[in-house]
This record gives structure tokens, sequence and C-alpha cells, in this order.
């Protein structure tokens, strides 16, 4: 069929752009050839255009052939016969996936055009787009996989990229601490999705979506898995999208993203990165449509966060965090959609969104000349109403909710307690029987084992050693 | 009863002491305000009363900021000539005197010593770095960097002599009959070197020695000399700073560091107290000040909150902190802490500097801050500082608890790790060496010299090594960098004026604008098109203070220098046949207003900003458009602005109409509007200031200034700084207004200052980001004046599109081929683009400020490098009054910028707010690194990037006895220049003789015979060429051409 030859033509282009960026900078840090900022430039504008136009070509031509799934296969990756295991690479033309990579690419461009100008001379300006295009690979793999394999692999790429731009300036401790943080978290949601791959793997033999969620394109698959094995393993998924998406418990990562310059902000909480949750919810969706317990604890995350986001949003007195929890209330709104079956409404809110909020992180730092004009229009000051309702309530709550808002919930405090102290505990109880078992095995006395290193707030960005020797001044001054 | 007595009073007298350490410490934070005006000035205000290159010292001591350029970017300069031997040998020949030509070695004076550490660079590393250097690369196997071929031959010869000759032979006599050889104990020492090298040499094929081993022995057996060297002598011993506060200890016994966990809340809960509108929901209780208001917070005990907080709600409730004044809980909190009383000063310095900015602004906010929305209470500080002392305390009893065996109290931290040594010497043993074997090789001490050395010898060369160490040499490059700049410009400066003043005959337009730097390439090429206009500069509110506000403006803002407080309010309004559509305007304005502070509101809430969200879509158009098409979006956007815009036809409410006694409100000491006495006062002063009197031409543009940006929260400070960080228009428009009233005229006609009727003045403003010009009440311009300003706007839009075009020269996004028009509509788009760091350069490269006649300078290329300030010494009295009212604004506010420049370029995470890609606005306040660092002052990496670090010199023509008597009597202009915060030379108005102040008094500055360049025009001079130009004399600039003799 002559569309569908077209179209897996296109498709092949539209994959390859940002990989073909990703090579070009890769290959020419790798071989130390620095490329100057314009040839950088143009060869960001001409790979991501040349998707973001073969992209549209695909939409054009879905639309007048009026097929609505197309599959471009580029087979398996890694095979290991033995155990029956295969990396299934192809990627998927339907209603979800072709407004998705159009948004990622256009997001993608805008920023990358605004990141040319924005980082020109900076030291890591090569640095930057390095990342940059690792990103765009990582979201456009992730909004046209058609394996959950290849979803896997896009997602990791936009974990890692994200993670790394969150500590760009590396030479300052808190932008490190961060971004270690955020891949922490990132690394316990991928944790959770590679487990829901074996598990769906497991079952169907496959990881196509089309085999687990039957034929009809989306929206309209019904999964084929029965409904236990659909609640654990969307239980994984869920738990892989609050953590990219920054749900509850996940949340407290978000503010620490800003540490990035402000394109990347962008990218992240405004834009792409912080949709991506949503995204997996949306692919997946024939799966919670399989479990009820399932769905309502969809909704359940989805409300409970929004509300958080919504309060804590409230209270931020810095641009940036205020945008980045404003945005977590709708993602999580996005969430809820997805969770009460409404998919087109979700698709439509993710994508109005995120232009909306890229558009008002990119002029976050305008926001003083803004509300200036708006001061002048208004011809006065700009009143700040706090929500009518919290005068009803009594001083005490009133205290206690903005205390909650203002350290975000305790989220971050609530995970290390219960989550990585335990953790941690098990793992030095392993660590002691460890060392004990080789005392006795090699016949050395049992010595008193010192514990783990790791066993610090997780906050912290400088690991504690047990060992007395001082740390150089220099870095003392200026921590 | 007793008792209580005793305690109140000792809770006084402590509450007295807290209340003076935090004075004292409240000083040396930096005092910049909120962003919204940002004013520029010295970043080293505290230490003004010391010399500047102590005060650089006690700056790096108090801060750790750095107090020059690190020595390798001065190397750089060096090696690319900016810094010449020269420059550096003046230096030093200036700062050793009669000492440099002492010898402190055989053959080598002090001054060649430092010489050679200056000329090429010092290798220094710690002591593993120089063992694995020595030991495991082949560093001791060449001569190190620096020396030269002839020192390296003559060195290597003697050595090889020595060794034939004496070593050997000596040596193998030695061995037979040992007890008859005399040897010193030198030599004795050459000997224990020679058996200690001979294995590694084979000594059997001497006579067959390359050159490479011959240079390899000569080396290996001085570095054994060095290390003996090193060993035998000791380095000057250095006070570490002691740790004062928990953390410091505590930081260095566990590595944990407590200022982060308190850090993390602190900066949250003050950006909650002091923000001016971000967030949507105030925190509780905030009228109640910063202590109470977070005790009212805290009180409560959350289970789930961090760990390290528990103890928090016992303390708040148990300790009674509530009913404790902020100072008596300081006391507390320190008492409890177990500081001695006897270092509370010091301990409460360190605990404010922990996080500068924080408190800085918080003190800002508290004492200097009435114009903000919501300033916070007298005495914020001190709030802080118990907020933070309480934190402290469980913070540390947290970290201590955990990390440390036992219950440790707070003394006892105190005293950990004090049994170390606090002063340790500078340099160890192998340190010492390293740097006197490179030395040796610089100077050509060859082994056979050095033998002869004694302890001493070597202990007087160690000493001078280390008297010249990092920052000394550092300060010296410095020195040298400024001298090399001086130079330049005062020989320029004095081949320029010994031509003829370059006034032009006949005067068809003359420019009045401000002193800024920026307008430096502006008038020149006004010059330049025009030999008949006549440029000027006074400061940019051109001598009318007020508060104005505009017409579709809310608030009235200061426009004046900030150390003027203005008396009078001017408003802009509309004409008064366009009421009704003025009105109409204005309700659409409030309506569009509403509207898009309503999207800004609900695109941040959890129900409207799902509808929001769902038409999110159409914000695409925008985003995209305003990333990529910045210039074309922008001015789409004016065109629908345009619609809703104030009527181009406004006049200003200059006039103080006389209140009836019924009105009068005795207790404003403002009034609106100007009284005719006070405009005659305001032209006449400006009319002094620039020596103008009587010589006005047929039309005067009035050229106020200010610069427009996008996502730039530092704009503020790219506007005019004599307009207190405003847009300087309207003082323009004010001063031509007032100048054009015939009753001003009349006012002033009697006190002798005649404005001919033919004389019309313009108020009219330019954007130096896009080089747009503007002009006010045009309609008003008589009929007989209407050519004239056709013309004269005609060369106006030239010479702002050439200056766009020499401004365009530093910016690397654009060719250095193009076109003026290119130029302009590059500037134009520079100023639209979101993603623009960089809209214009602001004051960078700033380096002198020439208060004298144009006429003496006209015709000369600045670079944009110099504040212009016309004066003209034959008008001014014997006592130089209008000079005094000249450098009293000129020397902080142009050496204010100068000096803010200079520390934000040598440090610029340190004094400066680092990078300009992370920044995050914060409460409206100012901008942070992230979602929670401290608060950064200063400038950012981006404004200073081409900034060279001199301090400022200003060149006023007058005699120096008038500064000297200037001086005298003003202890501000007197500290600056004395202290050297600036550097000042005179030059003669009769003549081109130029002298300059040093310690001593001035001095006759000799010029060297460098010639100046000369050329056509501007463009032939920077075309082409992107980095900082020379002086040149531009011939189409100039309005007599000199005569040939």
């Amino acid at each position: 069929m002559n569309t569908a030859v077209l179209v897996n033509f296109l498709g092949f282009s539209t994959v390859l752009a940002p990989l073909l960026f990703l090579l070009v900078i890769g290959c020419s840090m790798l071989l130390q050839y620095e490329l100057s900022e314009v040839a950088v430039g143009r060869w960001m504008k001409g790979t991501i255009g040349f998707g973001l136009l073969t992209s549209v070509s695909i939409l054009a031509i879905m639309l007048l052939a009026r097929s609505f799934r197309e599959v471009v296969d580029l087979g398996n990756l890694v095979t290991i016969e033995d155990v029956h295991f295969h990396f299934h690479l192809s990627f998927i033309f339907d209603r979800l996936s072709v407004p998705m990579v159009i948004l990622s690419l256009v997001l993608c461009f805008t920023i990358g055009s605004f990141g040319i100008s924005y980082l020109h001379r900076d030291n890591g300006f090569h640095r930057f787009f390095l990342f940059f295009s690792m990103f765009a690979v990582g979201m456009v793999f992730a909004s046209l996989a058609a394996t959950i394999e290849t979803l896997f692999l896009g997602w990791e790429f936009v974990g890692l990229s994200s993670a790394l731009l969150i500590a760009y300036f590396h030479e300052r401790v808190s932008p490190v601490a961060n971004g270690l943080r955020v891949w922490t978290v990132y690394r316990i949601a991928d944790a959770a999705f590679l487990a829901a791959a074996v598990l769906l793997h497991h079952e169907t033999g496959e990881g196509q979506f089309i085999g687990m969620m039957s034929s009809e394109p989306w929206p309209y698959g019904v999964s084929t898995l029965d409904s236990v094995v659909a609640f654990w393993a969307g239980l994984l998924l869920l738990i892989a999208a609050a953590g990219k998406s920054g749900l509850i418990p996940f949340s407290g990562w978000l503010p620490r993203a800003m540490e990035g310059p402000t394109p990347s902000s962008a990218v992240f909480y405004g834009a792409l990165s912080v949709h991506l949750g949503a995204f997996l919810l949306l692919r997946v969706s024939p799966i919670i449509d399989q479990s009820f317990p399932l769905r309502c604890l969809v909704i359940a995350i989805g409300l409970i966060t929004a509300i958080y986001a919504a309060f804590t949003a409230r209270v931020q007195t810095d641009v940036k965090s205020s945008l980045a929890f404003a945005s977590l209330t709708q993602v999580s709104l996005i969430v809820v959609e997805i969770g009460c079956g409404f998919l087109y409404l979700a698709l439509i809110h993710m994508i109005g969104h995120a232009c909306l909020r890229t558009l008002q992180l990119l002029r976050a730092p305008t926001l003083l000349r803004d509300y200036k004009t708006l001061e002048n229009a208004l011809g006065g000051s700009l009143s700040v109403r706090a929500p009518a309702w919290i005068k009803w309530t009594s001083p005490s709550i009133q205290r206690r909710l903005y205390r909650a808002a203002m350290e975000r919930g305790y989220l971050d405090a609530i995970l290390d307690e219960c989550f990585a102290k335990p953790f941690l505990r098990i793992f030095n109880a392993f660590d002691r029987l460890e060392r004990s078992w080789i005392c006795i095995l090699s016949g050395e006395p049992l010595k008193a084992t010192s514990k783990l290193n790791m066993e610090t707030n997780t906050k912290k960005p400088i690991g504690t050693t047990h060992d007395s020797a001082p740390i150089p001044s220099s870095t003392r001054e200026h921590s | 009863m007793n008792v209580t007595v005793e305690s109140k009073s000792t809770n006084e007298s402590a509450a007295s002491i807290v209340r003076h350490a935090i004075d004292h410490a409240a000083h040396y934070l930096p005092s910049q305000g909120p962003i919204a005006v940002f004013v520029h000035h010295n970043t080293l205000h505290a230490f003004e009363s010391m010399r500047f290159e102590e005060a650089v010292e006690a700056g790096y001591n108090k801060y750790g900021s750095q107090p020059y350029w690190p020595e390798a970017r001065y190397r750089k300069e060096y090696a690319r000539g900016r810094i010449t031997d020269k420059d550096i040998d003046a230096v030093l020949l200036d700062d050793l005197r009669q000492h440099g030509l002492e010898e402190i070695a055989q053959g080598t004076t002090r001054f060649e010593l430092y010489q050679s550490l200056m000329k090429s660079p010092v290798l220094e590393g710690s002591d593993a770095e120089l063992r694995w250097l020595t030991a495991q690369t082949d560093a001791l196997d060449h001569f190190c960097q620096g020396v030269s071929e002839a020192v390296k031959s003559q060195m290597v010869d003697t050595m090889r002599h020595w060794t034939m000759r004496d070593l050997r032979t000596a040596n193998a006599f030695r061995s037979d009959i040992q007890a008859n050889v005399d040897a010193s104990k030198h030599t004795e020492n050459s000997f224990a070197i020679f058996k200690h090298l001979e294995a590694f040499f084979p000594f059997s094929t001497i006579e067959d020695w390359s050159k490479a081993t011959w240079q390899k022995w000569t080396l290996h057996f001085l570095w054994q000399d060095c290390i003996r060297a090193g060993e035998a002598t000791r380095s000057r011993r250095i006070a570490k700073q002691p740790y004062l506060r928990h953390r410091d200890r505590l930081l260095n016994e566990v590595s944990e560091d407590c200022d982060l966990i308190v850090h993390d809340l602190l900066i949250r809960f003050s950006a909650a107290m002091m923000d001016q509108g971000v967030a949507t929901w105030q925190i509780p209780n905030r009228s109640e000040g910063f202590y109470r208001c977070f005790l009212t917070l805290f009180q409560d005990q959350v289970p789930w909150a961090e760990r390290w907080m528990a103890p928090l709600a016992k303390i708040i409730r148990d300790e009674d902190l509530i009913s404790k004044s902020p100072l008596e809980s300081i006391a507390h909190s320190l008492s409890v802490m177990g500081v001695p009383i006897s270092e509370w000063d010091s301990y409460i310095e360190r605990t404010l500097l922990a996080l500068p900015g924080w408190s800085g602004m918080v003190d800002q906010m508290a004492t200097n801050a009435d114009w903000t929305l919501s300033p916070a209470k007298v005495g914020s500080l001190d709030e802080f500082l118990a907020v933070r002392l309480v934190l402290d305390r469980i913070a540390v009893r947290f970290i201590a608890n955990k990390n440390l065996c036992g219950q440790k109290s707070f003394h006892e931290i105190l005293q950990l790790g004090s049994r170390s040594a606090i002063d340790s010497p500078l340099a160890s043993c192998r340190q010492r060496a390293f740097h006197l074997f490179q030395t040796a090789q610089k100077l050509g001490w060859d082994p056979k010299l050095l033998s002869q050395w004694s302890t001493a010898q070597w202990q007087t060369i160690v000493d001078e090594l280390e008297h010249c160490d990092g920052v000394s040499r550092r300060r010296v490059f410095q020195l040298a960098y400024e001298r090399n700049y001086r130079i330049q410009v005062l020989d320029s400066i004095s081949e320029h004026a010994r031509g003829p003043l370059q006034v032009p005959a006949k005067v068809r337009l003359q420019v009045i604008t401000c002193i800024d730097d920026r307008e430096e390439s502006f008038r020149r090429h006004l010059e330049e098109l025009d030999p008949m206009i006549e440029t000027f500069g006074a400061p940019g509110f051109f001598a009318v203070p007020m508060y104005f506000r505009g017409a579709a403006d809310a608030h009235f803002i200061p426009l004046c220098p900030v150390i003027i407080k203005p008396k009078n309010y001017v408003e802009e309004v509309g004409p008064l046949s366009a009421v009704q559509a003025e009105l109409r305007r204005s309700q659409t304005r409030r309506l569009l207003g509403k509207a898009s502070h309503g999207v800004h509101l609900s695109s941040r809430s959890l129900i409207s900003g799902t509808l929001t969200a769902l038409l999110g879509s159409l914000s695409a158009f925008p985003l995209v458009a305003r990333v990529l098409f910045p210039r074309l979006t922008s001015r789409i956007r004016s065109m629908f602005a345009g619609l809703v815009k104030p009527t181009i036809a406004t006049r200003l409410e200059l006039e103080r109409i006389e209140l009836t006694d019924d009105d009068a409100i005795d207790d404003n000491p403002c009034t609106e509007g100007f009284t005719l006495e006070e405009m005659a006062n305001a032209i006449q002063r400006l009319a002094g200031d620039l020596g103008i009197a009587n010589k006005f031409a047929r039309l005067v543009v009035v050229l106020g200034h200010g610069s427009s940006s996008l996502n730039n929260p530092h704009e503020s400070a790219y506007n005019c700084g004599a307009c207190g960080g405003g847009r300087g228009g309207p003082n323009a428009r004010a001063n031509a207004a007032m100048a054009n009233d015939p009753r001003v005229r009349r006012i002033l006609r009697e006190r002798g200052l005649a404005i001919d009727d033919s004389t019309y003045f313009l108020g009219a403003y330019h954007n130096t980001c896009n080089d747009a010009i503007s002009y006010f009440d045009l309609e008003r311009i008589p009929q007989s004046h209407q050519s004239d300003f056709l013309a004269a706007s005609k060369t106006i839009t030239e010479a702002a599109k050439r200056n766009a075009h020499e401004r365009s020269r530093r910016f690397e996004s654009i060719e250095l081929d193009s076109s003026f028009d290119e130029a302009l509509n590059h500037v134009e788009g520079r100023s639209e683009d979101l993603g623009q760091a960089r809209p214009e350069y602001n004051h960078a490269t700033n380096a002198v400020c020439i208060i004298a006649r144009r006429g003496r300078t006209r015709g000369l290329f600045l670079d944009r490098r110099s504040f212009l300030n016309s004066y003209d010494p034959t008008t001014d009295d014997a006592n130089g009054s209008i000079l005094t009212r000249i450098m009293q604004a000129a020397v902080p506010v142009c050496g204010g910028i100068n000096l803010e420049y200079y520390f934000s370029t040598v440090d610029s995470s340190g004094y400066g707010c680092g990078s300009k890609l992370p920044h995050n606005i914060t409460s409206l306040i100012g901008v942070m690194e992230g979602a929670a660092s401290d608060l950064r002052t200063g400038l950012s990496q981006q404004m200073v990037e081409i900034h060279e670090p001199v301090r400022i010199l200003f060149l006023v023509e007058t005699q120096p006895e008038v500064i000297l008597s200037i001086m005298s009597k003003n202890p501000l202009i007197d500290n600056y220049i004395r202290n050297e915060w600036v550097q000042i030379a005179t030059l003669d108005p009769n003549s081109a003789n130029i002298q300059l102040f040093t310690q001593s008094g001035f001095h006759p500055y000799t010029p060297s015979e460098a010639i100046l360049p000369k050329s056509k025009t501007s463009l032939d001079w920077y075309r082409g060429w992107r980095d900082h130009l020379g002086f040149a004399r531009i011939e189409s600039g100039m309005v007599h051409q000199e005569v040939k003799s």
C-alpha cells in the first residue's frame, strides 16, 4: 500500500532526525572537534525541523487517508534466543503518538532556538546541546514507541538527560546534589517500569502494545490481560508515571529540578518531561480500563496531587517554583481525566498545558516587568487574594495548612524516613552479614564491622565519610 | 528581688552587646536593595575608609571573595601585550623604591628577584602534587619556563667546569685522605649531593655526556641544593581563620554542614516574609514581624516534619521564646550555645555572613525600602538573626548527635578540633624548595654559587619569595594593568588637547546628553555627521529631581540620583480635548490588564487552570513567534498596543498651582509641580554646570536615556544611574519645558543668564538598548523651528544608527561586516528577544571619567569607555564651586559604577551574582540560583564579560590646587581619591599639561613619545575589530584641523 510505504519512510525519518543530531553533537565532542555555536544551531534547527516536517506530513497523510494506525518496525535490537528475550524496536503512529511527537518536536525546536541565544558564550554550550539532543531523542522514542521496551528506551534517555541538565552547573554543590536526588527518584520509577515490562512480557509473550491491547487503534483498544494481572502491571506503571510526573509521593523533586538554565527548566516541568508519566498512562489506558481498583487508584492519586499542588503553588515565593507546582496541578488533573476515561480531553489538556507553561517559563525572568505592566494597566498595586474559604477556617488550621504547604507537604521528609532509611538499613544489615561471612570463611576473627557510609540523610550533598581527614579549607569556605 | 534586678540588668547589658554587634555586622552586609530599582554602588562600601589595596584583602578575609583576577588571567593579558614589561618594572620600582636596589644574593637585587617572579609563571602546588611532579615527571630534567638560553648555557657550563675540575677530583682525592681536606661546611654539602647523585649518572663516561645529560645533571644537583635549603629554612606562619561557629567545627570534624538544612528552611521562610506579591497566599501573621511570625508558625509539633526540626516546637514552648524580645532571644540562644560573651561580636557577624544575600536584603527591606509594596518592620534583621540562631541551635544538636559518639554539649562542640594549631606555616619544605628551584633557574644561580650560601642567606631569599606571594603578584599585575591603560589615556589626551579648542564657530544644534559612557559614541557620531553640532554631558536628571507618574503608570517613581530626595511631584496628563477618549483608553487598558492578570492567576490554580490550559494550545503561536521572530513579533505587538496606549499629545503638569490657604497641607513638604523660581534654578544650575551661558543654539535637544529589555531581572541596572535606575526621558522633557517657559527666561535674564528668544529646547529620550530616539512635545515646536527640527532629527537618527553599528561590533551574534541598517535591526531584535542574556553591555569597559570642555576631547575616539561630564573652568570661580558640585555627584556615582564592575569582574561568583542563566526571581526582590539559594547581589557574568577591571581615572580640566581644595572640603571625595579607590589627574585649562595624583600629591605627567593614530572616521577605526580599541584622532569629528607646525 502506497500510504503505508510513505508513512514508513516518513516515520523512519522522524525517528532518525533527532538521533542524527545526537550523533553529530556526541561524535564531535568525543573527537574533540568543536562545532561553532552557529553550526550547532544549524544542526539543531535542521534535524529537529526536519523531524517536525515529516511528522506533520504523517499527520496530514493519516488524516487524508483516514488510517489511524501505522507501525514502523526496525526489528529486534537485541535477541537472546536461549531465554526467548528480544528487544523489539518498533514505532507506532496513531492518534496518540502523532500529536505527542509533534508537540515534542515543536517545543524542542522552540526551546532549542531559545537556548542557542540564551547559552551563547556559556562554557557548557555544547554540553547543554548534547543533553538536549539526548532529551529530544528520548521524547521522540517514547512518544512513538510501539513496544514497551522501546518506550522504556526513550524513557531512560529522557530521565538521564533531565538529571544531567539539572546538574548542568556542576561547579556548584546544590545543582549536583539535586540532580542526584531527581535521578534517584527516576530510578525508582524506572525500576517499576522495568518490572511492569517484564510482567507484561511474561503474560503476553511480547511487548507490543497492539498485542497487549487488542487490534483497535488508540483510544479504542481493549486489553487482553486478565484483571488481576492488569491491576499489578497497571500499579507498577502508575508508580513509574508518578515518579516521572512528580505525583504524590514523589512531588518533592519538582522544585529541585530548577537548578538548570531556564530553557532546561522549561523543557522539564514546563512542558515535556513532566507530562511523560501522563503520556504513559494514556498509552496503556486499556490496561487501566481493565481493572476497576486501578482506575480508582489513578483517580485518587491524581486528585490528591492536584489538591496538594494547588495549595503548594499558592505559597511559593519564587517564580519558577510557583510555575512548577502550577504545572503539577494540571498534570495531576490530566491523570484524573485519564482515570475517568476522558482520553481525548486529557490529550488536548496536555498539549494546551505544555504550550502555555513553556511560554510562561521562558518568560519567567520577565516577571518584574510583567507585574509593572499589569500594575500600570490596573492603575494600582496588584491585590493578593488568599482563597476565600481560607478566611473561614480557624487561625490554627490556617497556620498548619500554610506550614504544610510551605514545607511542600513534608513529602521529602516522609520519603526519607519511610523509604530511604529502611532501605538503607536493610542493605547495611546485608553488608554487615556479608562482612561477617567473609570473616568466618577466611578464618579471621570477627571485627567490629563499620557501617556503610551511606547512612546519611539523603538530602545532604556531601557524602559523609567517617575518617577524620579535614576537607580543604577552600571548599569549606565556599560551601 | 535582688536576683531578678540583677538578672534584668545583665539581660539589658547582654541585649546592648547584641544590639551593638548586629549594627556592626550589618555594616558588612551587601547593601543592594530590591532589584526593581538597581543602584550601582561600591561593593566594598563598608571598607572605604581603608586604602583600596588593603580593603580588597580585608574583603577577601571577610567574604572569601577574590581581591584581584586570578594570576593566570593577568598572565594572559601579559602574553597578549596588554601588560608590558615596562609596566611591571615601573610598578615594582615604585613599590620597592630604594629597597629595590639592595642586593639580596650575590649579583641579584631585590628588584631583579621580583621581576623574575612576575615575568614567568611560578609553578605552585600542594606538597603531594610537587612530590609527584618531581618524582614521576621530567620536571627536573628541563629548565622551567621563562629561563633564557643564555642563562641556561651559562649555568650548565659553570656546572660542567665545576664538576670536572673540583667536584669529581676533589671527591676522589677526599676519599683517599679524608682528614686533610679543609672543606667548609658548604662544600661538604656539595660533596654530599655529589655522592647522592653519583649513582644515577654514568660517571665512567663523563667525557661523552651529551648536552642533555649535563643539563639534567645541573638541574638535579640544583634541586638537591634547594631541597637542603628548603629543609634548613623556615616559612612565615600564617594565622588560620579560627573556626568561630559550631557549624564550622562540625563541618571540619564530621564533614556535614548544618547550614544546609537551616538555610533550606530559612530561605523559604525569609522569602515568604519579604514577598512582594509572587505568592497568592501570604504567610499568616506576617504583620507581627519576622520573629513572632516564625514562632507562631512553627509552634505545632508535626510528627512527619523533617527529623532535625522535631525539638523546635518543644523549645519554643518550654523556653517561652515568644515572650522574649528578639534581642533577648539572641542573647539567650548564644548563651545556650555556650558562646563566650567576648566572642558574641564575631559570632554574630559570622552568622549573618553565612547567608549574606538574605541577611542584607532583610536589613535593606527594613531600613531602605519604604517605596516597596510591603516593606519589612524596623529591626527585622534582629528578628532574622534570632530565628536563625534558634534554628542553628537545633541543627547543630541534630548533626552532632547523629555523627559524634555520645552526647556532646555545645561547649564541647566549640572545642572540637581546637587542638590543631591555629597558625600554620605558609609552605612545606618541598614547596619552599621547589620555589627556590625555579627562582634559581630564572636568575641563573648555579650550584657552584649556591654552595657558598649560608642558611641565613637562603632564609633571606625564602623571606623575599614569600613576601612576593600570589596575592602580591596579582596586585602588581593589577597596578601594571591599570598603568598601561592610564598611560594610553593620558598620552592620547595630552596630545589631542595640544591642538586648538574644538568649538564650532557657528552652532546649528546643541545636544545635551547624560554623562553616561554609552553616550560617548553617540555624541561622537553626531559631531562627525555635522561639525556644526555641539554636544554636552550632564548627569541625566538634568537638574530636575522629581517624583514622576506617567499617563499610564500606577505609581509615582523618583527620577533623580539616590542621594537626593525629590521635593516635587510631576504628573503626565492627557490633553483636555481628549478626556473622553483618554478615559476610554484607560478603561480598555484596565480591562485588558484585568484579563491578563486573570490568566496569570488562574493558570496557577486548580479549577480555572484547567480551562486556561485547555485553551493553552493558542499560546503556541506567541511562543514560537516570540522566540523565533522577536523583532517582528514586537512590532505587531506594539501595533496593537498602540490602540490602547495613552495619546502622544500628553503634557506634564509641571507648574505648581499655588493652593489657597484652606487646601494647604502643612505637614507635607512635597509639592505638586515646581514654582517658577525652582524652574529657573534648575535651568541656571544646568547651564552653569555645562558652562553654556549665553551661547545657546537655535535648537537645543535635551536627551535623557534608559534601556528596555526582556527576560532581564536586572533591567533597572541598565537605566540611567543619575535617575536612580529609572528612565530619564521625563527629566529631559521637564527640563526643556522649563527652559522654554518665557516667564522662566525672564527670571533668568534678571539673573544674568540670557536665553535668546530664538532658542528652543526639545526634550528627547534615547533607548540605549535598541538605539531608538523619541521626542517629546513635538506639537509645540514653533513654526519657526520646524525645519530646524526636521534637519536635526535626521542627523540624530543617523547618529543613533551609527551608534548601533559601533555597539554591534562587540556582539558576536552579528557579523562584523554588517551595514548600519542591519546593525540597527539587530539591536532592535536584541531588546525584544526573550532568549537574549546580553541585551546590551551596559557600563562594561568603563574606565575613564573626563570632566572638561568637550572642545578638549572632541574628535578623540574613546571607545565608549569614558564618562563625559561637561565643565568649563573658564566660567568657574577660583574655588571651583561649580566643579565642587559636579564632583560631589560624579566621584561617588561614576566611582561606584566602576567599582561595582571591578568587583563583579574579578570575582564573578563571589562579588557578582554569577551566571544569569539559572537566575530565578524571588519575592520580586532579587534573584536566586535555582529554587533555594542565597540571594545573589552584584552584576552577572554576562554583564561584565568584556569588562576590563581598572579603577576609574578622573581627568579634570582644572588646576591641581582647585582639586586639592575641593578634597580638603569634601571628605567623601578626599577619601575616594586618597585611598585610591579612583585615580585622578588634571588637565591644564590653557595647555596640554597633565598632572597626576599620587600619594604625595599632584606631579606633572610626562607623556611618552607615542604618536596618536589618525583615522578619517570612527567607522574606519573600529571596523572589523571586536576587542577593545585604542585611542585615535577622528578627523571628521574635528572642527579645526590641526595647524601644521
